[in-house]
């Protein structure tokens, strides 16, 4: 076949056009590379006919011939790839036939961050704009750390093995029963520098371990968010003023908090603090159990033995700590009647319960 | 703690008027909530919660001195007859430190006796049915009263001598409760010349217990340090009501008042003859003062507060208070040895005052905040980046069973290291190695709950033993079971293939070689250490690379190769022809299409590669793109492709 009677385009077009016919993934694509090459206007075959409409009268039948064959060839071609596309996804109705506008349209499926994560997320950033920043430490941890430096005695029944998992092979060595060894590990990192820092306030949110028995309300594991803040003339009223900021935050304006006296080792004053119920907004409801308030933190002002301990002057610095049971508060707050389902992980649940951020 | 409405106003008159709805708040004020209140027998009981520093509450009276302090009330004087001491009838020993103050009395039982009923009442509030023997009811009823625990020796088992000692290494003692322990020298004892016969404030032995054919019994009425009771108490197992309150700290001064009691009750209730009553030892010297600066409270409360006005507070609690210019001193009261520092007296000056009468206040910000850390963004938004991609976050356990250990773990991760000595159970004893063993399980389990496809994952630690203990690292793990798709018109159902979960894990941007595991049927999970995701950047924008404005030119080559050809050599060939032929203007290459068919050749299957070029300066020509085209063909027929024609 002699293809220099033809203009060079479409002579290079031809070239190309096995490699083309093969490389066409679907049949949209080898459509249009139909309507290029054999379509009935503005394609290389139209364009061949008006060639051979103006072409000198003695080339007319050579050339009549070569655009014969080539319009055979391509039609050939893509007719048997048009039919190895069609067997090859047989089964896959084209949308071209099928698609109905009224249809609703496919919407990606989500996944969704654990509720339980989601919550401590919400309350990095609700103190993020305070200045806190965020600490971590390990689930394994030392005696020293989950207790001697939490000013929590030799003798407290929390450190039995009743109460404590504690490794076989290593003596003192134990899963954090909460997670306020990291103030003992944050507060000795910075004690060197701590007049250049001006004190530290940060929030510790993890797991943590307690010998209980898995019900409805309890579980071997669980998370609590630990808060430290340490500066100068730290008192009570600090406490409250950042904790009323927080709940406000969380739960909204009419979260009222409400400080009660209370104990812990590491403490001192310590307090209990309840927020106004969020789900009645005090006037009482089942959650509440009719009181209008909710217990969500346990908190106080630093022991001078834990500054102490980790090599803080506590005539000079002084500050204060909370923590909140993560699973509690997000059992309170959805009204989930069982703890044990965010340790079961239902898909359906934690996509009803959990979010994108 | 229960607190029977009845005995508390009897304790406290100031109080009748209070409603039920009151107290409860007002002890909440105090550090006391009330998980409960009940009606028993038409008395009305509350259920105190203490906390364990607050060994004085632990008692009708207890509760009611501190609302009297709180309200500025007057407590009821206790109805008690002194007994004239006299000359021991036999000698009581103290041995030990833990107890510096032993009273005791011998009385002689009359024939008849009987508990009065509105103590039967009082018992039966308390959670505790009268036994109908006088010394055993009225004991139990002076430890709900007033808090002081009190126990009766039958006195004609004692051999010789009482003795407060150390117990000896071996020695064995049958407690009241029929257990026989073996004692150790850290275990106080009561003694006799021949035995160990009661675990100091815990429990009274079997041997010397009163019976109902008792004719005469010894009153024990004590102090003991509530550490060495605590220790007792945790080694044997054993708590009782008296243990529980010695090892919060009971008031010393009330074991003779205790004692007292005690007797007079035996006498009114029994017709029983006191024989002699005499006490060991003294009780502790009052603690010394603690002091408290004006300054440290101002700071503790936020606000001045006037040492006048504290130290009225302090001596509503029975404190012995004298102000100076800017501190005052306190003597706690011998019923408060939980009030140690400045700060507990800071503490009880709030709480007399009200804790809702502190202000509230944002602490100024001293130093600078510091940034999140990069580890903890890293976990955070590769949690976000899945959840959006479909893949649902999940919390298990940290221990799994031996026995799944053993399928998961590798032999250079014994589990000895990671096992726990005290586990709540086989199934919980092993600090995993992976969170495969966990997501396995959960991707089952919501298999079996008919789900058609499971796209989980976790952010968490996982174990390694090593010589100084377990080591924790943060994981990610992907799981990808079932069948995805066929829910729309777009999609078809279809088994979910390696394919789909490496192409997540590397969206993620995970380098290198990736190792997909199949954990069951039609379910792949992959594990990757959080340090194999790229760091999170935490420049705002990254830095800028020149780009080119011109258009890319797009090249399809559809090639036949053998259906063992492995797809990264070819590609590897091709992009090494490509780089060297068309240098800076070669784009990309990659296979955009897989097809197999009988219409192909035997053994062969056909890739679709797409290649890509784009000049930094100019447009493309389709000469040169056709010449780089082909040295790529070239290369691919290097390795036994062919184009297909
Ligand atoms: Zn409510």
């Amino acid at each position: 076949m002699d293809l220099t009677l033809l203009p060079p385009e479409i002579a290079e077009a031809h070239q190309r056009f096995a490699c083309s016919v093969a490389a066409s993934a679907d049949l949209d694509s080898l459509m249009r590379l139909k309507g290029e090459f054999t379509g009935r206007e503005a394609s290389h075959a139209s364009r061949m006919m008006d060639v051979l409409k103006t072409a000198p009268k003695e080339q007319k039948r050579e050339l009549g011939a070569v655009i014969n064959a080539l319009k055979n060839e391509w039609e050939e071609a893509l007719k048997n790839r048009q039919i190895e596309l069609e067997a090859a996804k047989k089964s896959a109705a084209s949308l071209a036939t099928s698609w109905d506008p009224d249809l609703p349209p496919p919407l990606p499926v989500h996944g969704a961050i654990h509720p339980l994560n989601r919550l401590m997320d919400r309350l990095v950033d609700v103190f993020r704009p305070l200045g806190y920043h965020v600490e971590e430490g390990p689930e394994t941890e030392t005696e020293a750390n989950n207790f001697d430096g939490l000013n929590i005695p030799e003798d407290h029944p929390a450190r039995g093995s009743a109460d404590t998992f504690y490794f076989s092979a290593h003596a003192g060595k134990l899963l954090r029963t909460h997670t306020s060894p990291v103030q003992v590990r944050v507060l000795q990192r910075i004690a060197p520098d701590i007049e250049k820092l001006g004190g530290i306030r940060f929030l510790a949110p993890g797991r943590v371990y307690r010998k209980d028995e898995i019900d409805p309300t309890h579980s071997p594991m669980f998370h609590q968010v630990e808060g430290m803040l340490v500066g100068h003339g730290i008192g009570m009223h600090h406490l409250k003023g950042t904790l009323s900021y927080a709940m406000k935050a969380l739960f909204g304006p009419a979260a009222d908090v409400r400080f009660r006296p209370s104990y812990f080792p590491f403490v001192e004053p310590g307090c209990e603090v309840d927020v106004r119920c969020p789900l009645c907004g005090g006037s009482g409801c089942r959650v509440c159990k009719g009181s209008g308030w909710v217990e969500i933190l346990g908190a106080g002002l630093v022991h001078p033995n834990v500054l102490k301990f980790a090599g803080i002057d506590p005539t000079v610095w002084s500050g204060f700590a909370f923590g909140m049971g993560v699973e509690r508060t997000a059992m309170m707050v959805s009204q989930t009647p069982d703890l044990r389902l965010f340790f079961e992980n239902d898909q359906r649940f934690l996509k009803a319960m959990g979010g994108l951020d | 703690m229960l607190i029977e409405r009845r005995a508390l106003n009897a304790e406290l008159p100031a109080i009748n008027e209070m409603s039920n709805l009151e107290l409860c708040e007002l002890l909440a004020s105090l550090g006391f909530p009330v998980d409960g209140v009940e009606t028993k027998d038409d008395q009305t009981v509350l259920e105190v919660d203490v906390t364990a520093n607050r060994g004085d509450t632990l008692s009708q009276r207890g509760m009611a001195r501190d609302i009297g302090a709180k309200c500025n009330a007057m407590l009821s004087a206790i109805p008690h007859r002194t007994l004239r001491e006299g000359a021991p009838l036999f000698p009581v020993r103290l041995e030990a430190d833990a107890c510096p103050v032993y009273s005791t009395a011998i009385l002689e039982l009359g024939m008849v006796a009987s508990t009065p009923a509105d103590v039967v009442c009082f018992l039966s509030s308390m959670g505790s049915t009268a036994k109908q023997m006088p010394a055993v009811d009225a004991s139990n009823e002076l430890l709900h009263r007033y808090g002081h625990p009190t126990h009766a020796f039958d006195a004609d088992t004692l051999k010789g001598a009482l003795v407060v000692r150390w117990g000896r290494a071996g020695e064995t003692l049958r407690t009241l409760d029929g257990v026989e322990r073996t004692l150790t020298a850290e275990d106080l004892v009561i003694a006799d010349e021949a035995a160990a016969i009661a675990l100091a404030g815990v429990m009274g032995g079997d041997s010397t217990k009163v019976t109902a054919g008792t004719k005469r019994v010894l009153l024990e009425s004590a102090w003991f340090d509530p550490r060495v009771v605590r220790r007792m108490s945790h080694r044997h197992g054993l708590h009782s009501d008296a243990s529980y309150r010695f090892g919060r700290g009971v008031d010393p001064v009330m074991a003779q008042v205790a004692r007292d009691l005690l007797a007079a009750r035996l006498e009114d209730w029994a017709g029983a003859k006191l024989l002699g009553a005499w006490t060991a030892g003294q009780v502790p010297a009052a603690r010394p003062a603690i002091t408290l600066r004006k300054q440290t409270l101002a700071r503790i409360a936020g606000t001045v507060i006037e040492l006048t006005e504290a130290a009225a507070l302090l001596r509503q609690l029975g404190c012995a208070v004298v102000i100076h210019d800017q501190y005052l001193e306190s003597v706690s009261p011998s019923w408060r040895q939980d009030l140690t520092i400045e700060e507990d007296l800071a503490e009880e000056v709030l709480r007399l005052r009200g804790f809702d009468r502190i202000d509230s206040v944002l602490p100024p910000l001293e130093g600078a905040p510091l940034p999140l850390a990069s580890s903890y963004l890293q976990a955070r938004n590769v949690a976000r980046r899945l959840a959006h991609v479909g893949f649902c976050q999940t919390v298990t356990l940290g221990f799994i069973s031996p026995d799944v250990d053993a399928d998961f773990a590798g032999a250079d991760n014994p589990p000895e290291g990671r096992t726990l000595g005290n586990p709540l159970g086989q199934e919980f004893s092993v600090m995993r190695p992976t969170l495969l063993a966990s997501l396995k399980t959960t991707a089952e389990l919501n298999l079996r709950q008919g789900a058609k496809e499971v796209k989980l994952f976790e952010v968490g630690p996982i174990y390694r033993s090593t010589a100084e203990g377990p080591s924790e690292s943060l994981a990610l793990a992907v799981v990808w079971a079932g069948s995805l798709g066929g829910e729309d018109y777009l999609t078809r159902l279809r088994p979910v293939q390696a394919a789909d979960l490496l192409g997540i894990i590397r969206d993620l941007g995970v380098k290198g070689a990736i190792a997909l595991q199949e954990l069951g049927e039609g379910m792949l999970g992959v594990e990757i250490s959080l340090s194999a995701l790229p760091e999170h950047e935490d420049r705002i924008i990254p830095k800028f690379i020149p780009f080119s404005r011109f258009p890319t030119v797009e090249r399809d080559l559809s090639l036949l190769v053998d259906l063992a050809q492995p797809y990264v050599d070819l590609e590897v060939a091709m992009a090494k022809a490509l780089r060297r032929a068309a240098g800076g203007c070669f784009q990309s290459l990659g296979c955009v299409d897989v097809f197999r068919h009988k219409s192909l050749p035997t053994g062969r299957q056909a890739w679709l590669m797409r290649l890509r070029f784009q000049g930094d300066d100019r447009t493309l020509t389709s000469d040169e793109v056709d010449g780089w085209v082909n040295a790529a063909l070239e290369a691919g027929q290097g390795l036994g492709a062919e184009l297909r024609g």
